[in-house]
């Protein structure tokens, strides 16, 4: 994937194993030593003490050499960042220069990620290992404060693009771009300093690398790094070459409003495994919208590689290594490989949704190793205005952290960043917010039920309501898994879905595009309502040991309701379970799952939508009856795979109960043959004030 | 009169007595007993067989918080806390310290949200009072918690550290319905703003309270039954010490104790050798712990976790780092060679002790090299076996293809040194500081082995080797000073203060400080204070400490000061407006430091000289002259390659490298020959 080519290990000199060692953590302590400088220098509390920023170094094909503690989703795609800059400039980089950009469609993630690459060369001119830097900008400019939207329908709603620029020539700043750029964000003299940060960092690299060089030796150095990537490379497809070959198909969806109507987003993955290799096709994925669901293979490419990585090998390293056993392909202009001038703010979305679909696909060569859906949004909140007490513009942003996917040998976390995640905090102290801006926070608490019910459970999501104290704000959140909630694995439940309001004196307003809204006009005494979505669960909710339930329901994680009907448990009025009775109920709830069985109908198309397409699934009238479920409803089709099928209802006039037909793609995901039977599930739609689109 | 520092470490429990009258040291080591460490403690003061009743000061290193903490051992902690916000230590930061593993989870709560009840009430950052306290509520919500008699509660309200008022009228409800019980509250712990901080370390403290007092109600009844009459000092995390009394009520000041002596020692000697500026590395069976001093000062952080808990008292910045002479070789999947974190620990051992340990440590590597005598008993009562530790090596030598045994053996020892090279890199590079402008100080039972290869690699240029470094720790028990650290969150904005304001804040704390200091017996023209602000541009979230010297006396002046620390360590300054956010003060009660008795041994270096062995440097085995360090000669110098072999410890030194006896006997170590 994500790679140039192998940096010529064959002909590397050998090293012995005590200088590669040396050679290799030195390289990383550069990193630390970056990482260090930025957040010292930083302007933008998002850096600083969101840690959204990232660091490594490069080869001179622009492979990544070394990282260290850095944001999977930021450091990811830096090599293809890196690989834009290089390839624009090839023939024309001199010491001193330095190139920024953000370009999402050449090699950016989001307009907010501001990428620095800082080429070094030897006296002969040669580029040598040289640093990059990708750091968050608070904001980059556009339609609201803080640069998130929701729903922009072009990318010049979400701020100002940078390709691949020479910022410094030279040595020499260019004051031209420089001017240019400031003009067009908010607070400017923040975002230079952000600036000064990322270049500091690279300038604190290059003097290592050339210390390290001249102690070791250039050929010394780029051997070592070439058996370092070489290993890595080697150690992750030695753990692919265990998996049996084949193909694995999974499809998800991101959640687009088309004219406000939902219209929600395919993405499908092809996920093949050959050998020591394995090729992830998004073919048949959504072509681009004109809305926040949209980013570059990049981003969704960074998504697979942390699924994989992070269920067939955690702890190896990360570098350029172990990209090279995986090959990634999209379709252009698609939501996956977004092109001019759709808009691509969704990155954290769009990589949330590669992890999904490869954790779908994984989950059917090693159920044991995955877990549950993740919570499936980043979920940036923001409110913008000015701080009448504090005299001075603001932008307070929050990102609550839901829960994580239950996996074979324990539950999820709550309110926990997920795997695609570095190690940052998702909110502020409450003291310290409270202090700094007009917001004070009624409640900051972890959401009964918000876990996917399972064997082993999803972690809840957060409830957090922040109050406007100043007379009138603008809020904007961008999130997915609104609609579509985070799906569990064999047999479990879905965590409940991300979800947003605001309360105005005793009315709740809720948003006609769930979980996306763009400067809503907030005023005094309005309380925000932020709820973070949980994981999937793990494995069926029937077979959790009841006292783990009871443990639940103590602990206020499950309610009583759901005790009895989601796990089938029941308690004696002392509050002890009552074993005959929860396995009594347990059957009635096994025997009363509804079941179909699949017709197979290869000429079937199951999508519609406007722009987008979703999967449709015909029932018999009877059918839907009895599963009480009307057109447009959101279902769940279960079968042998671990992962589920979701689709939205179609009421078939001619449809013959007791069966559903299915088309070939959708019988692979759920792993079942022409009239084997599934178990269809209604699950929960927040309330459309608009009918879905057509 | 006789001051006596105690040590409890994992293995031994180390002790060290001053005699003031003979100006002189003795040391004593007695087996520790984990248990309970008083029995180590009483034992290796009954080996000194000391007249406790002549003993002025006595005090004590104790690791049973650190290790309550990392072992689950803690007692049953309950929770108060303000309506809402049940939840704050559950979700926590919501942060993924591992990253690239699915299954991994975030560490649980010490208290969970089932023994956490909330409490109607509410203040501002500003300390006004947003929902009055409902004291019937909380005495109806104290009636139905379950609690056990040995439990301990943390009270923990948001913005107490603005106004401390519903906390301590809630601890006064407490101690009324359940009187014996631990109980503290947040802002007397710790009354600094961000909560999450603020009650983790709360937590911690209680979590610890019953534990401590306990153990140190033990220790009080055996130094009495001894006779001791003076009081009982612990070293606390900040490198200073506090009064048992103290010690129990915040016992979560103590999980650096172990650490922190041999910082204070470090300062100590630094000031009496003129050389301000040290890194110290105190290299053990498990772990080395690495402490970066810039002009003899302490540093302080307040940002540290233990075993994944958010820990705010101040603590000295000790960079710990899993490497020590027990510390085991291995080759992970990828076939990369690793060394620690495991450890052989003292059972059973590196292979070399012939107890039953297998696999190769560095302790077997550098025994293998010559560099450890095979003679020399370590704590003067074990065997090392260099055929057992180069039958270790050599299992693991058969899986890395062409490497010699000695050259692996050496590797090895290069792997450990990379790791301590890379945690000193952290807390001085990282933070700015170039390494070659320190002396590196050496000490614990495998520091000045290490100690040159480590300087090698970062380019420092000396190296101190204390007397007795295996008892340096207990050694800087003893001549550390009572420290306090007060720190108040109160935000000012300077262009809205006045100087008068800032200084009536730092005088009001001062005060406190010294009164307190006062009722511990120091007097007080031993009592020294030193001012700090946390200060930060507007609209940064994090604050920079800046001190406030006398000198510093206007708003001015503190503006300027800050521009330069943010500077200095950011490159750049602006004309931003400034906030203080916290107001620090340190109050030191300052104690008699022993003088350190001459180095007088006469003779030369040959008397020294006690054997000629192979030792392995740098590929290759020279033939090196072993010296016995208590008979060098007074103001001796030796040129590498030689060993320099003393009880517990022994130093390492190459060509290109010399050592030269120092006035109290230190070695200072440096590059060159003779």
């Amino acid at each position: 994937m994500m790679t140039a080519k192998s940096i010529g290990a064959a002909n590397a000199q050998p090293v012995d194993p005590i200088t590669l060692e040396v050679v290799c953590e030195g390289l990383i302590a550069i990193v630390k030593e970056m990482r260090a400088t930025i957040i010292r220098a930083s302007y933008s509390s998002v850096i600083y003490e969101f840690d959204d920023f990232s660091c490594a170094l490069f080869g001179p094909e622009g492979e990544m050499v070394a990282q260290s503690w850095d944001h999977p989703g930021h450091v990811l795609p830096l090599p293809w960042g890196v690989r834009c800059a290089l390839d624009d400039f090839r023939g024309d980089l001199k010491p001193g220069d330095a190139i920024l950009l953000n370009d999402p469609y050449r090699g950016g993630t989001h307009l907010n990620d501001v990428t620095l690459v800082y080429p070094l060369f030897d006296e002969a001119g040669r580029l040598i290992i040289f640093p990059a830097v990708r750091a968050h900008w608070v904001d980059v400019g556009g339609m609201v404060p803080g640069s998130y939207s929701g729903l922009s329908s072009n990318i010049y709603q979400e701020g100002v693009r940078i390709p691949p620029i020479k910022i410094f020539e030279a040595g020499r700043p260019n004051r031209a771009a420089m001017s240019l750029l400031m003009a067009n964000m908010r607070v400017p003299e923040e975002r230079e300093g952000d600036l000064n940060a990322s270049f500091g960092a690279c300038k604190v690299a290059e003097n290592r690398i050339r210390k390290l060089i001249a102690k070791y030796g250039q050929e010394t150095v780029m051997a070592a790094v070439a058996i370092n990537l070489d290993r890595t490379e080697r150690r992750l497809r030695e753990k692919i070459a265990e998996l049996p070959d084949g193909d694995y198909y999974y499809e998800d969806y991101l959640e687009f409003y088309n004219e406000g109507r939902l219209d929600p987003v395919l993405a499908r993955i092809k996920l093949t495994v050959a050998g020591d290799q394995i090729i992830a096709d998004f073919a048949g994925t959504n072509p681009q919208v004109p809305g926040v669901v949209n980013s570059s293979l990049a981003v969704a490419g960074a998504g697979v590689f942390v699924a994989i990585k992070s269920t067939l090998d955690p702890g190896g390293a990360v570098n350029h290594g172990a990209f090279r056993p995986i090959t990634l392909k999209a379709p252009e202009a698609s939501i996956f490989d977004v092109r001019q001038d759709a808009p691509a703010g969704a990155h954290g979305e769009v990589r949330k949704r590669g992890v999904s679909v490869a954790l779908g696909a994984l989950a059917q060569i090693m159920p044991e190793r995955i877990s549950g859906d993740l919570c499936g949004s980043s979920f940036p909140n923001a409110i913008g205005g000015y701080n009448k007490r504090r005299q001075r513009q603001y932008v307070y942003y929050e990102a609550p952290a839901g829960g994580n996917g239950g996996f074979l040998e324990a539950d999820g976390s709550s309110a926990y960043v997920n795997v695609d995640f570095g190690n940052l905090p998702s909110i502020h102290n409450v003291e310290a917010l409270e202090n700094e801006m007009p917001i004070f926070v009624e409640r900051c608490v972890l959401r009964t039920d918000g876990g996917g019910e399972g064997q082993r459970r999803g972690g809840v999501g957060m409830q957090r309501e922040v109050r406007l104290l100043d007379a009138e704000g603008s809020y904007s959140v961008l999130s997915d898994r609104a609609v579509l909630p985070p799906w569990g694995v064999l047999g479990a439940g879905s965590g409940k879905p991300y979800h947003v309001s605001v309360r105005r004196d005793n009315e709740v307003i809720e948003f006609d595009t769930p979980g996306k809204v763009t400067g809503y006009p907030v005023r005094r005494d309005d309380v925000v309502v932020m709820r973070s979505s949980g994981g999937g669960g793990y494995g069926d909710p029937l077979e959790r040991e009841p006292a783990r339930v009871k443990t639940d329901l103590d602990f206020g994680y499950v309610s009583a309701e759901r005790a009895r009907d989601g796990y089938g448990v029941v308690f004696t009025p002392a509050g002890e379970v009552d074993e005959a009775a929860t396995k009594a109920l347990r059957g009635k709830l096994q025997a009363g799952r509804f079941r179909l069985t699949i017709k197979a109908d290869d000429a079937l198309d199951p999508y519609v939508g406007a722009k987008g397409k979703r999967r449709m699934l015909d029932l018999s009238a009877a059918d839907a009856a009895k599963l009480g479920v009307a057109a447009d409803d959101l279902v769940e089709l279960r079968g042998r795979n671990p992962a589920p099928l979701r689709a939205w209802v179609r009421v078939a006039g001619n449809g013959r109960q007791g069966q559903v037909p299915l088309d070939e793609f959708g019988r692979k995901v759920l792993g079942v043959k022409n009239r084997e039977s599934v178990v269809v599930m209604k699950l929960g739609m927040p309330p459309m004030p608009k009918a879905m689109a057509r | 009169m006789q001051w006596v520092g105690v040590d409890v470490g994992g293995t031994f429990t180390d002790a060290v007595v001053y005699d003031d009258a003979k100006r002189a040291f003795r040391y004593a080591k007695a087996p520790s007993t984990p248990g309970d460490p008083t029995g180590g403690v009483l034992d290796v003061l009954d080996r000194l067989q000391l007249d406790m009743d002549q003993v002025e000061r006595f005090v004590h290193g104790v690791t049973i918080g650190t290790n309550a903490v990392l072992e689950g051992k803690g007692a049953t902690v309950w929770m108060l806390t303000t309506a809402g916000f049940r939840d704050v230590m559950e979700i926590a930061r919501t942060n993924r310290p591992v990253l690239y593993n699915i299954k991994s989870l975030k560490t649980p709560p010490l208290v969970p949200r089932t023994r956490t009840y909330e409490v109607d009430e509410r203040m501002l950052y500003d300390g006004s009072i947003k929902r009055p306290l409902d004291e019937a509520e909380l005495r109806r919500t104290l009636a139905r918690m379950p609690t056990g008699p040995n439990d301990a509660l943390a009270i923990c309200f948001l913005h107490s550290y603005a106004n401390p008022a519903h906390e301590r009228a809630a601890k006064r409800a407490v101690e009324a319905s359940n009187p014996g019980w631990f109980v503290c509250t947040s802002a007397e712990v710790l009354p600094q703003f961000r909560e999450y901080d603020r009650f983790s370390t709360t937590v911690l403290n209680a979590y610890l309270g019953p534990l401590m007092a306990n153990y140190l109600d033990r220790l009080q009844a055996g130094l009495a039954a001894k006779r001791y009459r003076r009081d009982v000092y612990i070293m606390t995390s900040n490198g200073g010490v506090s009064t048992v009394e103290r010690a129990k009520r915040l016992p979560i000041g103590t999980v650096l104790s172990g650490p922190a002596g041999g910082v204070a020692a470090s300062i100590h000697l630094g000031r009496l050798l003129g050389r301000p500026n040290l890194i110290t590395c105190d290299m053990g069976g498990t772990s080395t712990d690495v402490c970066l001093i810039e002009g003899l000062r302490v540093p302080v952080t307040n940002e540290q976790s233990i075993a994944g808990y958010s820990n705010r008292t101040p603590q000295i910045e000790i960079n710990a780092v899993g490497a020590g002479g027990g510390s085991i070789a291995w080759l992970d999947a990828g076939g990369i060679l690793n060394v620690g974190p495991q450890s052989a620990g003292a059972a059973p051992g590196p292979a070399c002790y012939g107890r039953g340990g297998t696999e190769p440590t560095v302790t077997d590597a550098n025994l293998v090299l010559g560099r450890l005598d095979p003679g020399n008993r370590l704590a003067g009562r074990i065997a090392l076996d260099p055929e057992l530790a180069m039958a270790a090596i050599r299992r693991l030598g058969e899986r890395l293809l062409g490497l010699g045994d000695h050259a692996l053996a050496e590797g090895i020892v290069r792997i450990a040194v990379a790791r301590m090279v890379s945690a000193i890199k952290q807390i001085s590079i990282s933070n700015g500081f170039d390494p070659r402008d320190f002396t590196l100080l050496a000490y614990g039972g495998a520091g000045p082995m290490h100690a040159v290869a480590i300087a090698e690699e970062l380019e420092m240029r000396s190296i101190l080797v204390p007397l007795g470094p295996g008892n340096f720790a207990a050694f800087g028990s003893l001549i550390s000073d009572l420290r306090r650290d007060y720190a108040q969150t109160r935000t000012l904005q300077l262009r809205e203060t006045t100087w008068a304001e800032v200084e009536a804040t730092f005088a009001r704390i001062e005060a406190e400080a010294r009164e307190s200091l006062r009722g511990e017996g120091v007097p007080a023209e031993r009592i020294v204070t030193r001012r700090s602000a946390g200060m930060r541009y507007l609209g940064q979230s994090w604050e920079l400490s800046v001190e406030v010297p006398p000198a510093i006396a206007s708003l001015p002046a503190l503006e300027a000061a800050f521009g330069e620390v943010h500077d200095r360590r950011f490159g750049h300054k602006s004309g931003g407006n400034m906030e203080v956010v916290s107001f620090r003060v340190a109050a030191i009660g300052e104690v008699a430091k022993p003088s350190l008795p001459d180095w007088t041994v006469g003779g030369t270096l040959v008397d020294a000289l006690q054997a000629r062995r192979p030792v392995f440097f740098a590929g290759a085995f020279a033939d090196a002259p072993v010296y016995q360090r208590d008979r060098l000669p007074k103001a001796a110098r030796i040129g590498g390659p030689a060993v320099i072999e003393e009880s517990g410890s022994t130093t390492v030194l190459p060509v290109g490298w010399h050592a030269s006896v120092l006035q109290y006997g230190d070695l200072l170590v440096e590059r060159g020959e003779t």
